[in-house]
């Protein structure tokens, strides 16, 4: 079966943030860059497609040497309890999975975290793909996920879009508020 | 190692002293550095340690006014500096062309950069201010990370990867840990951490941390020629650091209004005195405007300069002063002093 939503994303709270610089430096940081995504997912054969859409004026697709440029990401989020919220990235004893997308990296990364700045990354499950194009103003990227127990479990994921051209990263994003159920 | 996260870890710490009547601008220190351990393609741009002109634009340029922090200490919103605009890209030279010149017999090949250079790590050496001549000045101020007793950059970094060690107050990046978000980069107010866009992660002065384990002074201070940088720990009474800051009082921090409780420490500049038009020396009436070093270091600058006046005259009348015997250099080993590792000899 197949899921097809449109999306409203929000600015994450900076004051999540670990430290105490970004917190207080961005607290104004509460108009997301993204404000839509489309999300269109299916699962066939065990295995997950999941494709995202948002609009990117200007795609960003490496550093090329410039140390004051960020790259356009996306991330989907997926719970491996029943409380493990999206918003804090998980909490001790309630992690989180996921999988991250970046316009530079050739393969996507597999993270895992349990609150916001404990996410560890590690490259993806050789059967996990993102495949990306920018057209015309929007990001089209496809995740074929197999073989991913959580994602199997329960079946809902979060969403969360760095948009390079405005500096974002890290905490400075937008996301879904909320899991998303895949049906 | 033991690390912390805190800023106050409680353990000791290590400093500098840096007299700034001694430097020559020789950028010896600077290159000592580049060379030791800032080689990597992605930091071609990056000083650890620079030289720059006071007053002047520095390196990078505006320093002064794009970091995270208020002349009150608050938090503010920092800027990364540009690569061209503010740090000043690497140049690249024509040395092919040069070589193909040569070899076609050219009796004067111009070496030159590849792109027109548009700002560099000391570009405005030597401007300085004031009226020429009379009032004319600048002053050299050789920067480096200051290992900071409240690290902005630590206190920036969502993913806890900048540490503060407690045995000797170093502040490190674990760029094992480090996901490139640069938040670090902006907080800084001296804007000492830079940014690897090759390898993705941030780098900053380690100050010689294996030398320093080894009970060697970093590069920077064992290669001055101006024998202008004090290396120790701030609470040993018997070492240079604790006589400069705490007994002598006149090794003051860069810009003590951040808050961050820098621990590296200058003698502030006497500088010559203005002469009138008639080419007479004034006494009283020093070039270097007060005021600079003011908004540089801070109001004890003042009474700092008249104890090293002082101890000048003294000195001069030939009474004898600890504090000039420190300044002069005269035991060049004694400016450094660190637990033996092996222990240093000239
Ligand atoms: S000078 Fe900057 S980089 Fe060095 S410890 Fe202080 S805040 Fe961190
Ligand atoms: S090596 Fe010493 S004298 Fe030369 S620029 Fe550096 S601090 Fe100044």
């Amino acid at each position: 079966m197949a899921t097809r939503r449109r999306l409203v994303l929000s600015a994450a709270p900076p004051a999540l943030s670990p430290g105490g610089y970004v917190a207080r430096a961005y607290a104004d940081h509460v108009t997301p860059a993204t404000a839509q995504a489309d999300l269109a997912s299916s699962f066939e054969g065990g295995a997950w497609s999941i494709a995202l859409s948002w609009r990117a004026a200007r795609a960003v697709r490496a550093l090329d040497g410039d140390p004051a440029r960020f790259v356009d990401a996306a991330a989907l989020l997926v719970p491996t309890t029943e409380g493990a919220q999206a918003m804090t990235m998980g909490a001790p004893g309630d992690p989180v999975e996921g999988v991250l997308w970046r316009a530079d990296a050739e393969r996507p990364l597999r993270i895992a975290a349990e609150g916001w700045g404990t996410v560890e990354r590690q490259p993806a499950p050789p059967q996990w793909t993102a495949t990306a194009r920018w057209k015309d103003g929007f990001w089209y990227v496809t995740f074929r996920l197999v073989g991913w127990p959580a994602l199997d479990r329960f079946r809902r994921v979060a969403v969360a879009v760095w948009q390079g051209a405005a500096r974002e990263r890290a905490g400075l994003k937008s996301v879904t508020a909320q899991w998303i159920r895949l049906s | 190692m033991t690390t912390t996260r805190t800023a106050d870890a409680g353990g000791r710490q290590l400093a500098m002293v840096l007299d700034l009547n001694k430097c020559l601008g020789c950028h010896t220190c600077t290159i000592a550095c580049k060379k030791l351990w800032n080689r990597d393609a992605g930091a071609a741009y990056a000083y650890w340690n620079n030289v720059e002109t006071q007053p002047g634009q520095g390196y990078p340029r505006r320093w002064q006014e794009t970091g995270g922090r208020t002349a009150t200490g608050a938090v503010k919103r920092g800027e990364i500096p540009d690569l061209d605009a503010d740090y000043g890209r690497a140049w690249t030279f024509n040395h092919e062309q040069v070589r193909a010149q040569v070899g076609a017999g050219a009796h004067k090949p111009w070496l030159r950069p590849d792109a027109p250079p548009t700002w560099g790590p000391n570009w405005d050496e030597d401007h300085g201010a004031g009226e020429h001549p009379g009032t004319n000045h600048y002053f050299y101020l050789p920067r480096l990370c200051n290992h900071c007793t409240h690290p902005a950059c630590l206190d920036a970094c969502p993913r806890r990867a900048i540490t503060k060690r407690g045995e000797d107050g170093i502040v490190l990046v674990d760029q094992d840990r480090c996901h490139g978000y640069r938040f670090c980069v902006e907080a800084c107010p001296y804007k000492k951490v830079f940014f690897d866009p090759e390898r993705g992660v941030a780098n900053k002065c380690i100050f010689c941390l294996p030398r320093i384990e080894e009970g060697v002074a970093p590069a920077c201070a064992r290669q001055c020629p101006g024998r202008l940088r004090f290396v120790g720990y701030l609470d040993d009474p018997e070492g240079p650091i604790w006589k400069l800051v705490e007994k002598w009082k006149v090794a003051l921090p860069l810009h003590p209004e951040y808050g961050l409780g820098p621990n590296v420490f200058y003698v502030p500049p006497v500088g010559p005195v203005a002469f009138d038009r008639a080419g007479r020396l004034v006494d009283d009436a020093p070039r270097i405007p007060g005021a600079l070093l003011e908004s540089l270091f801070g109001s004890r600058v003042h009474e700092a300069l008249r104890i090293v006046r002082d101890e000048r005259a003294r000195r001069r009348r030939g009474e004898a002063s600890e504090l000039m015997d420190l300044l002069i250099a005269y035991d060049w080993n004694a400016s450094f002093r660190l637990p033996a590792g092996t222990r240093e000899v000239l």
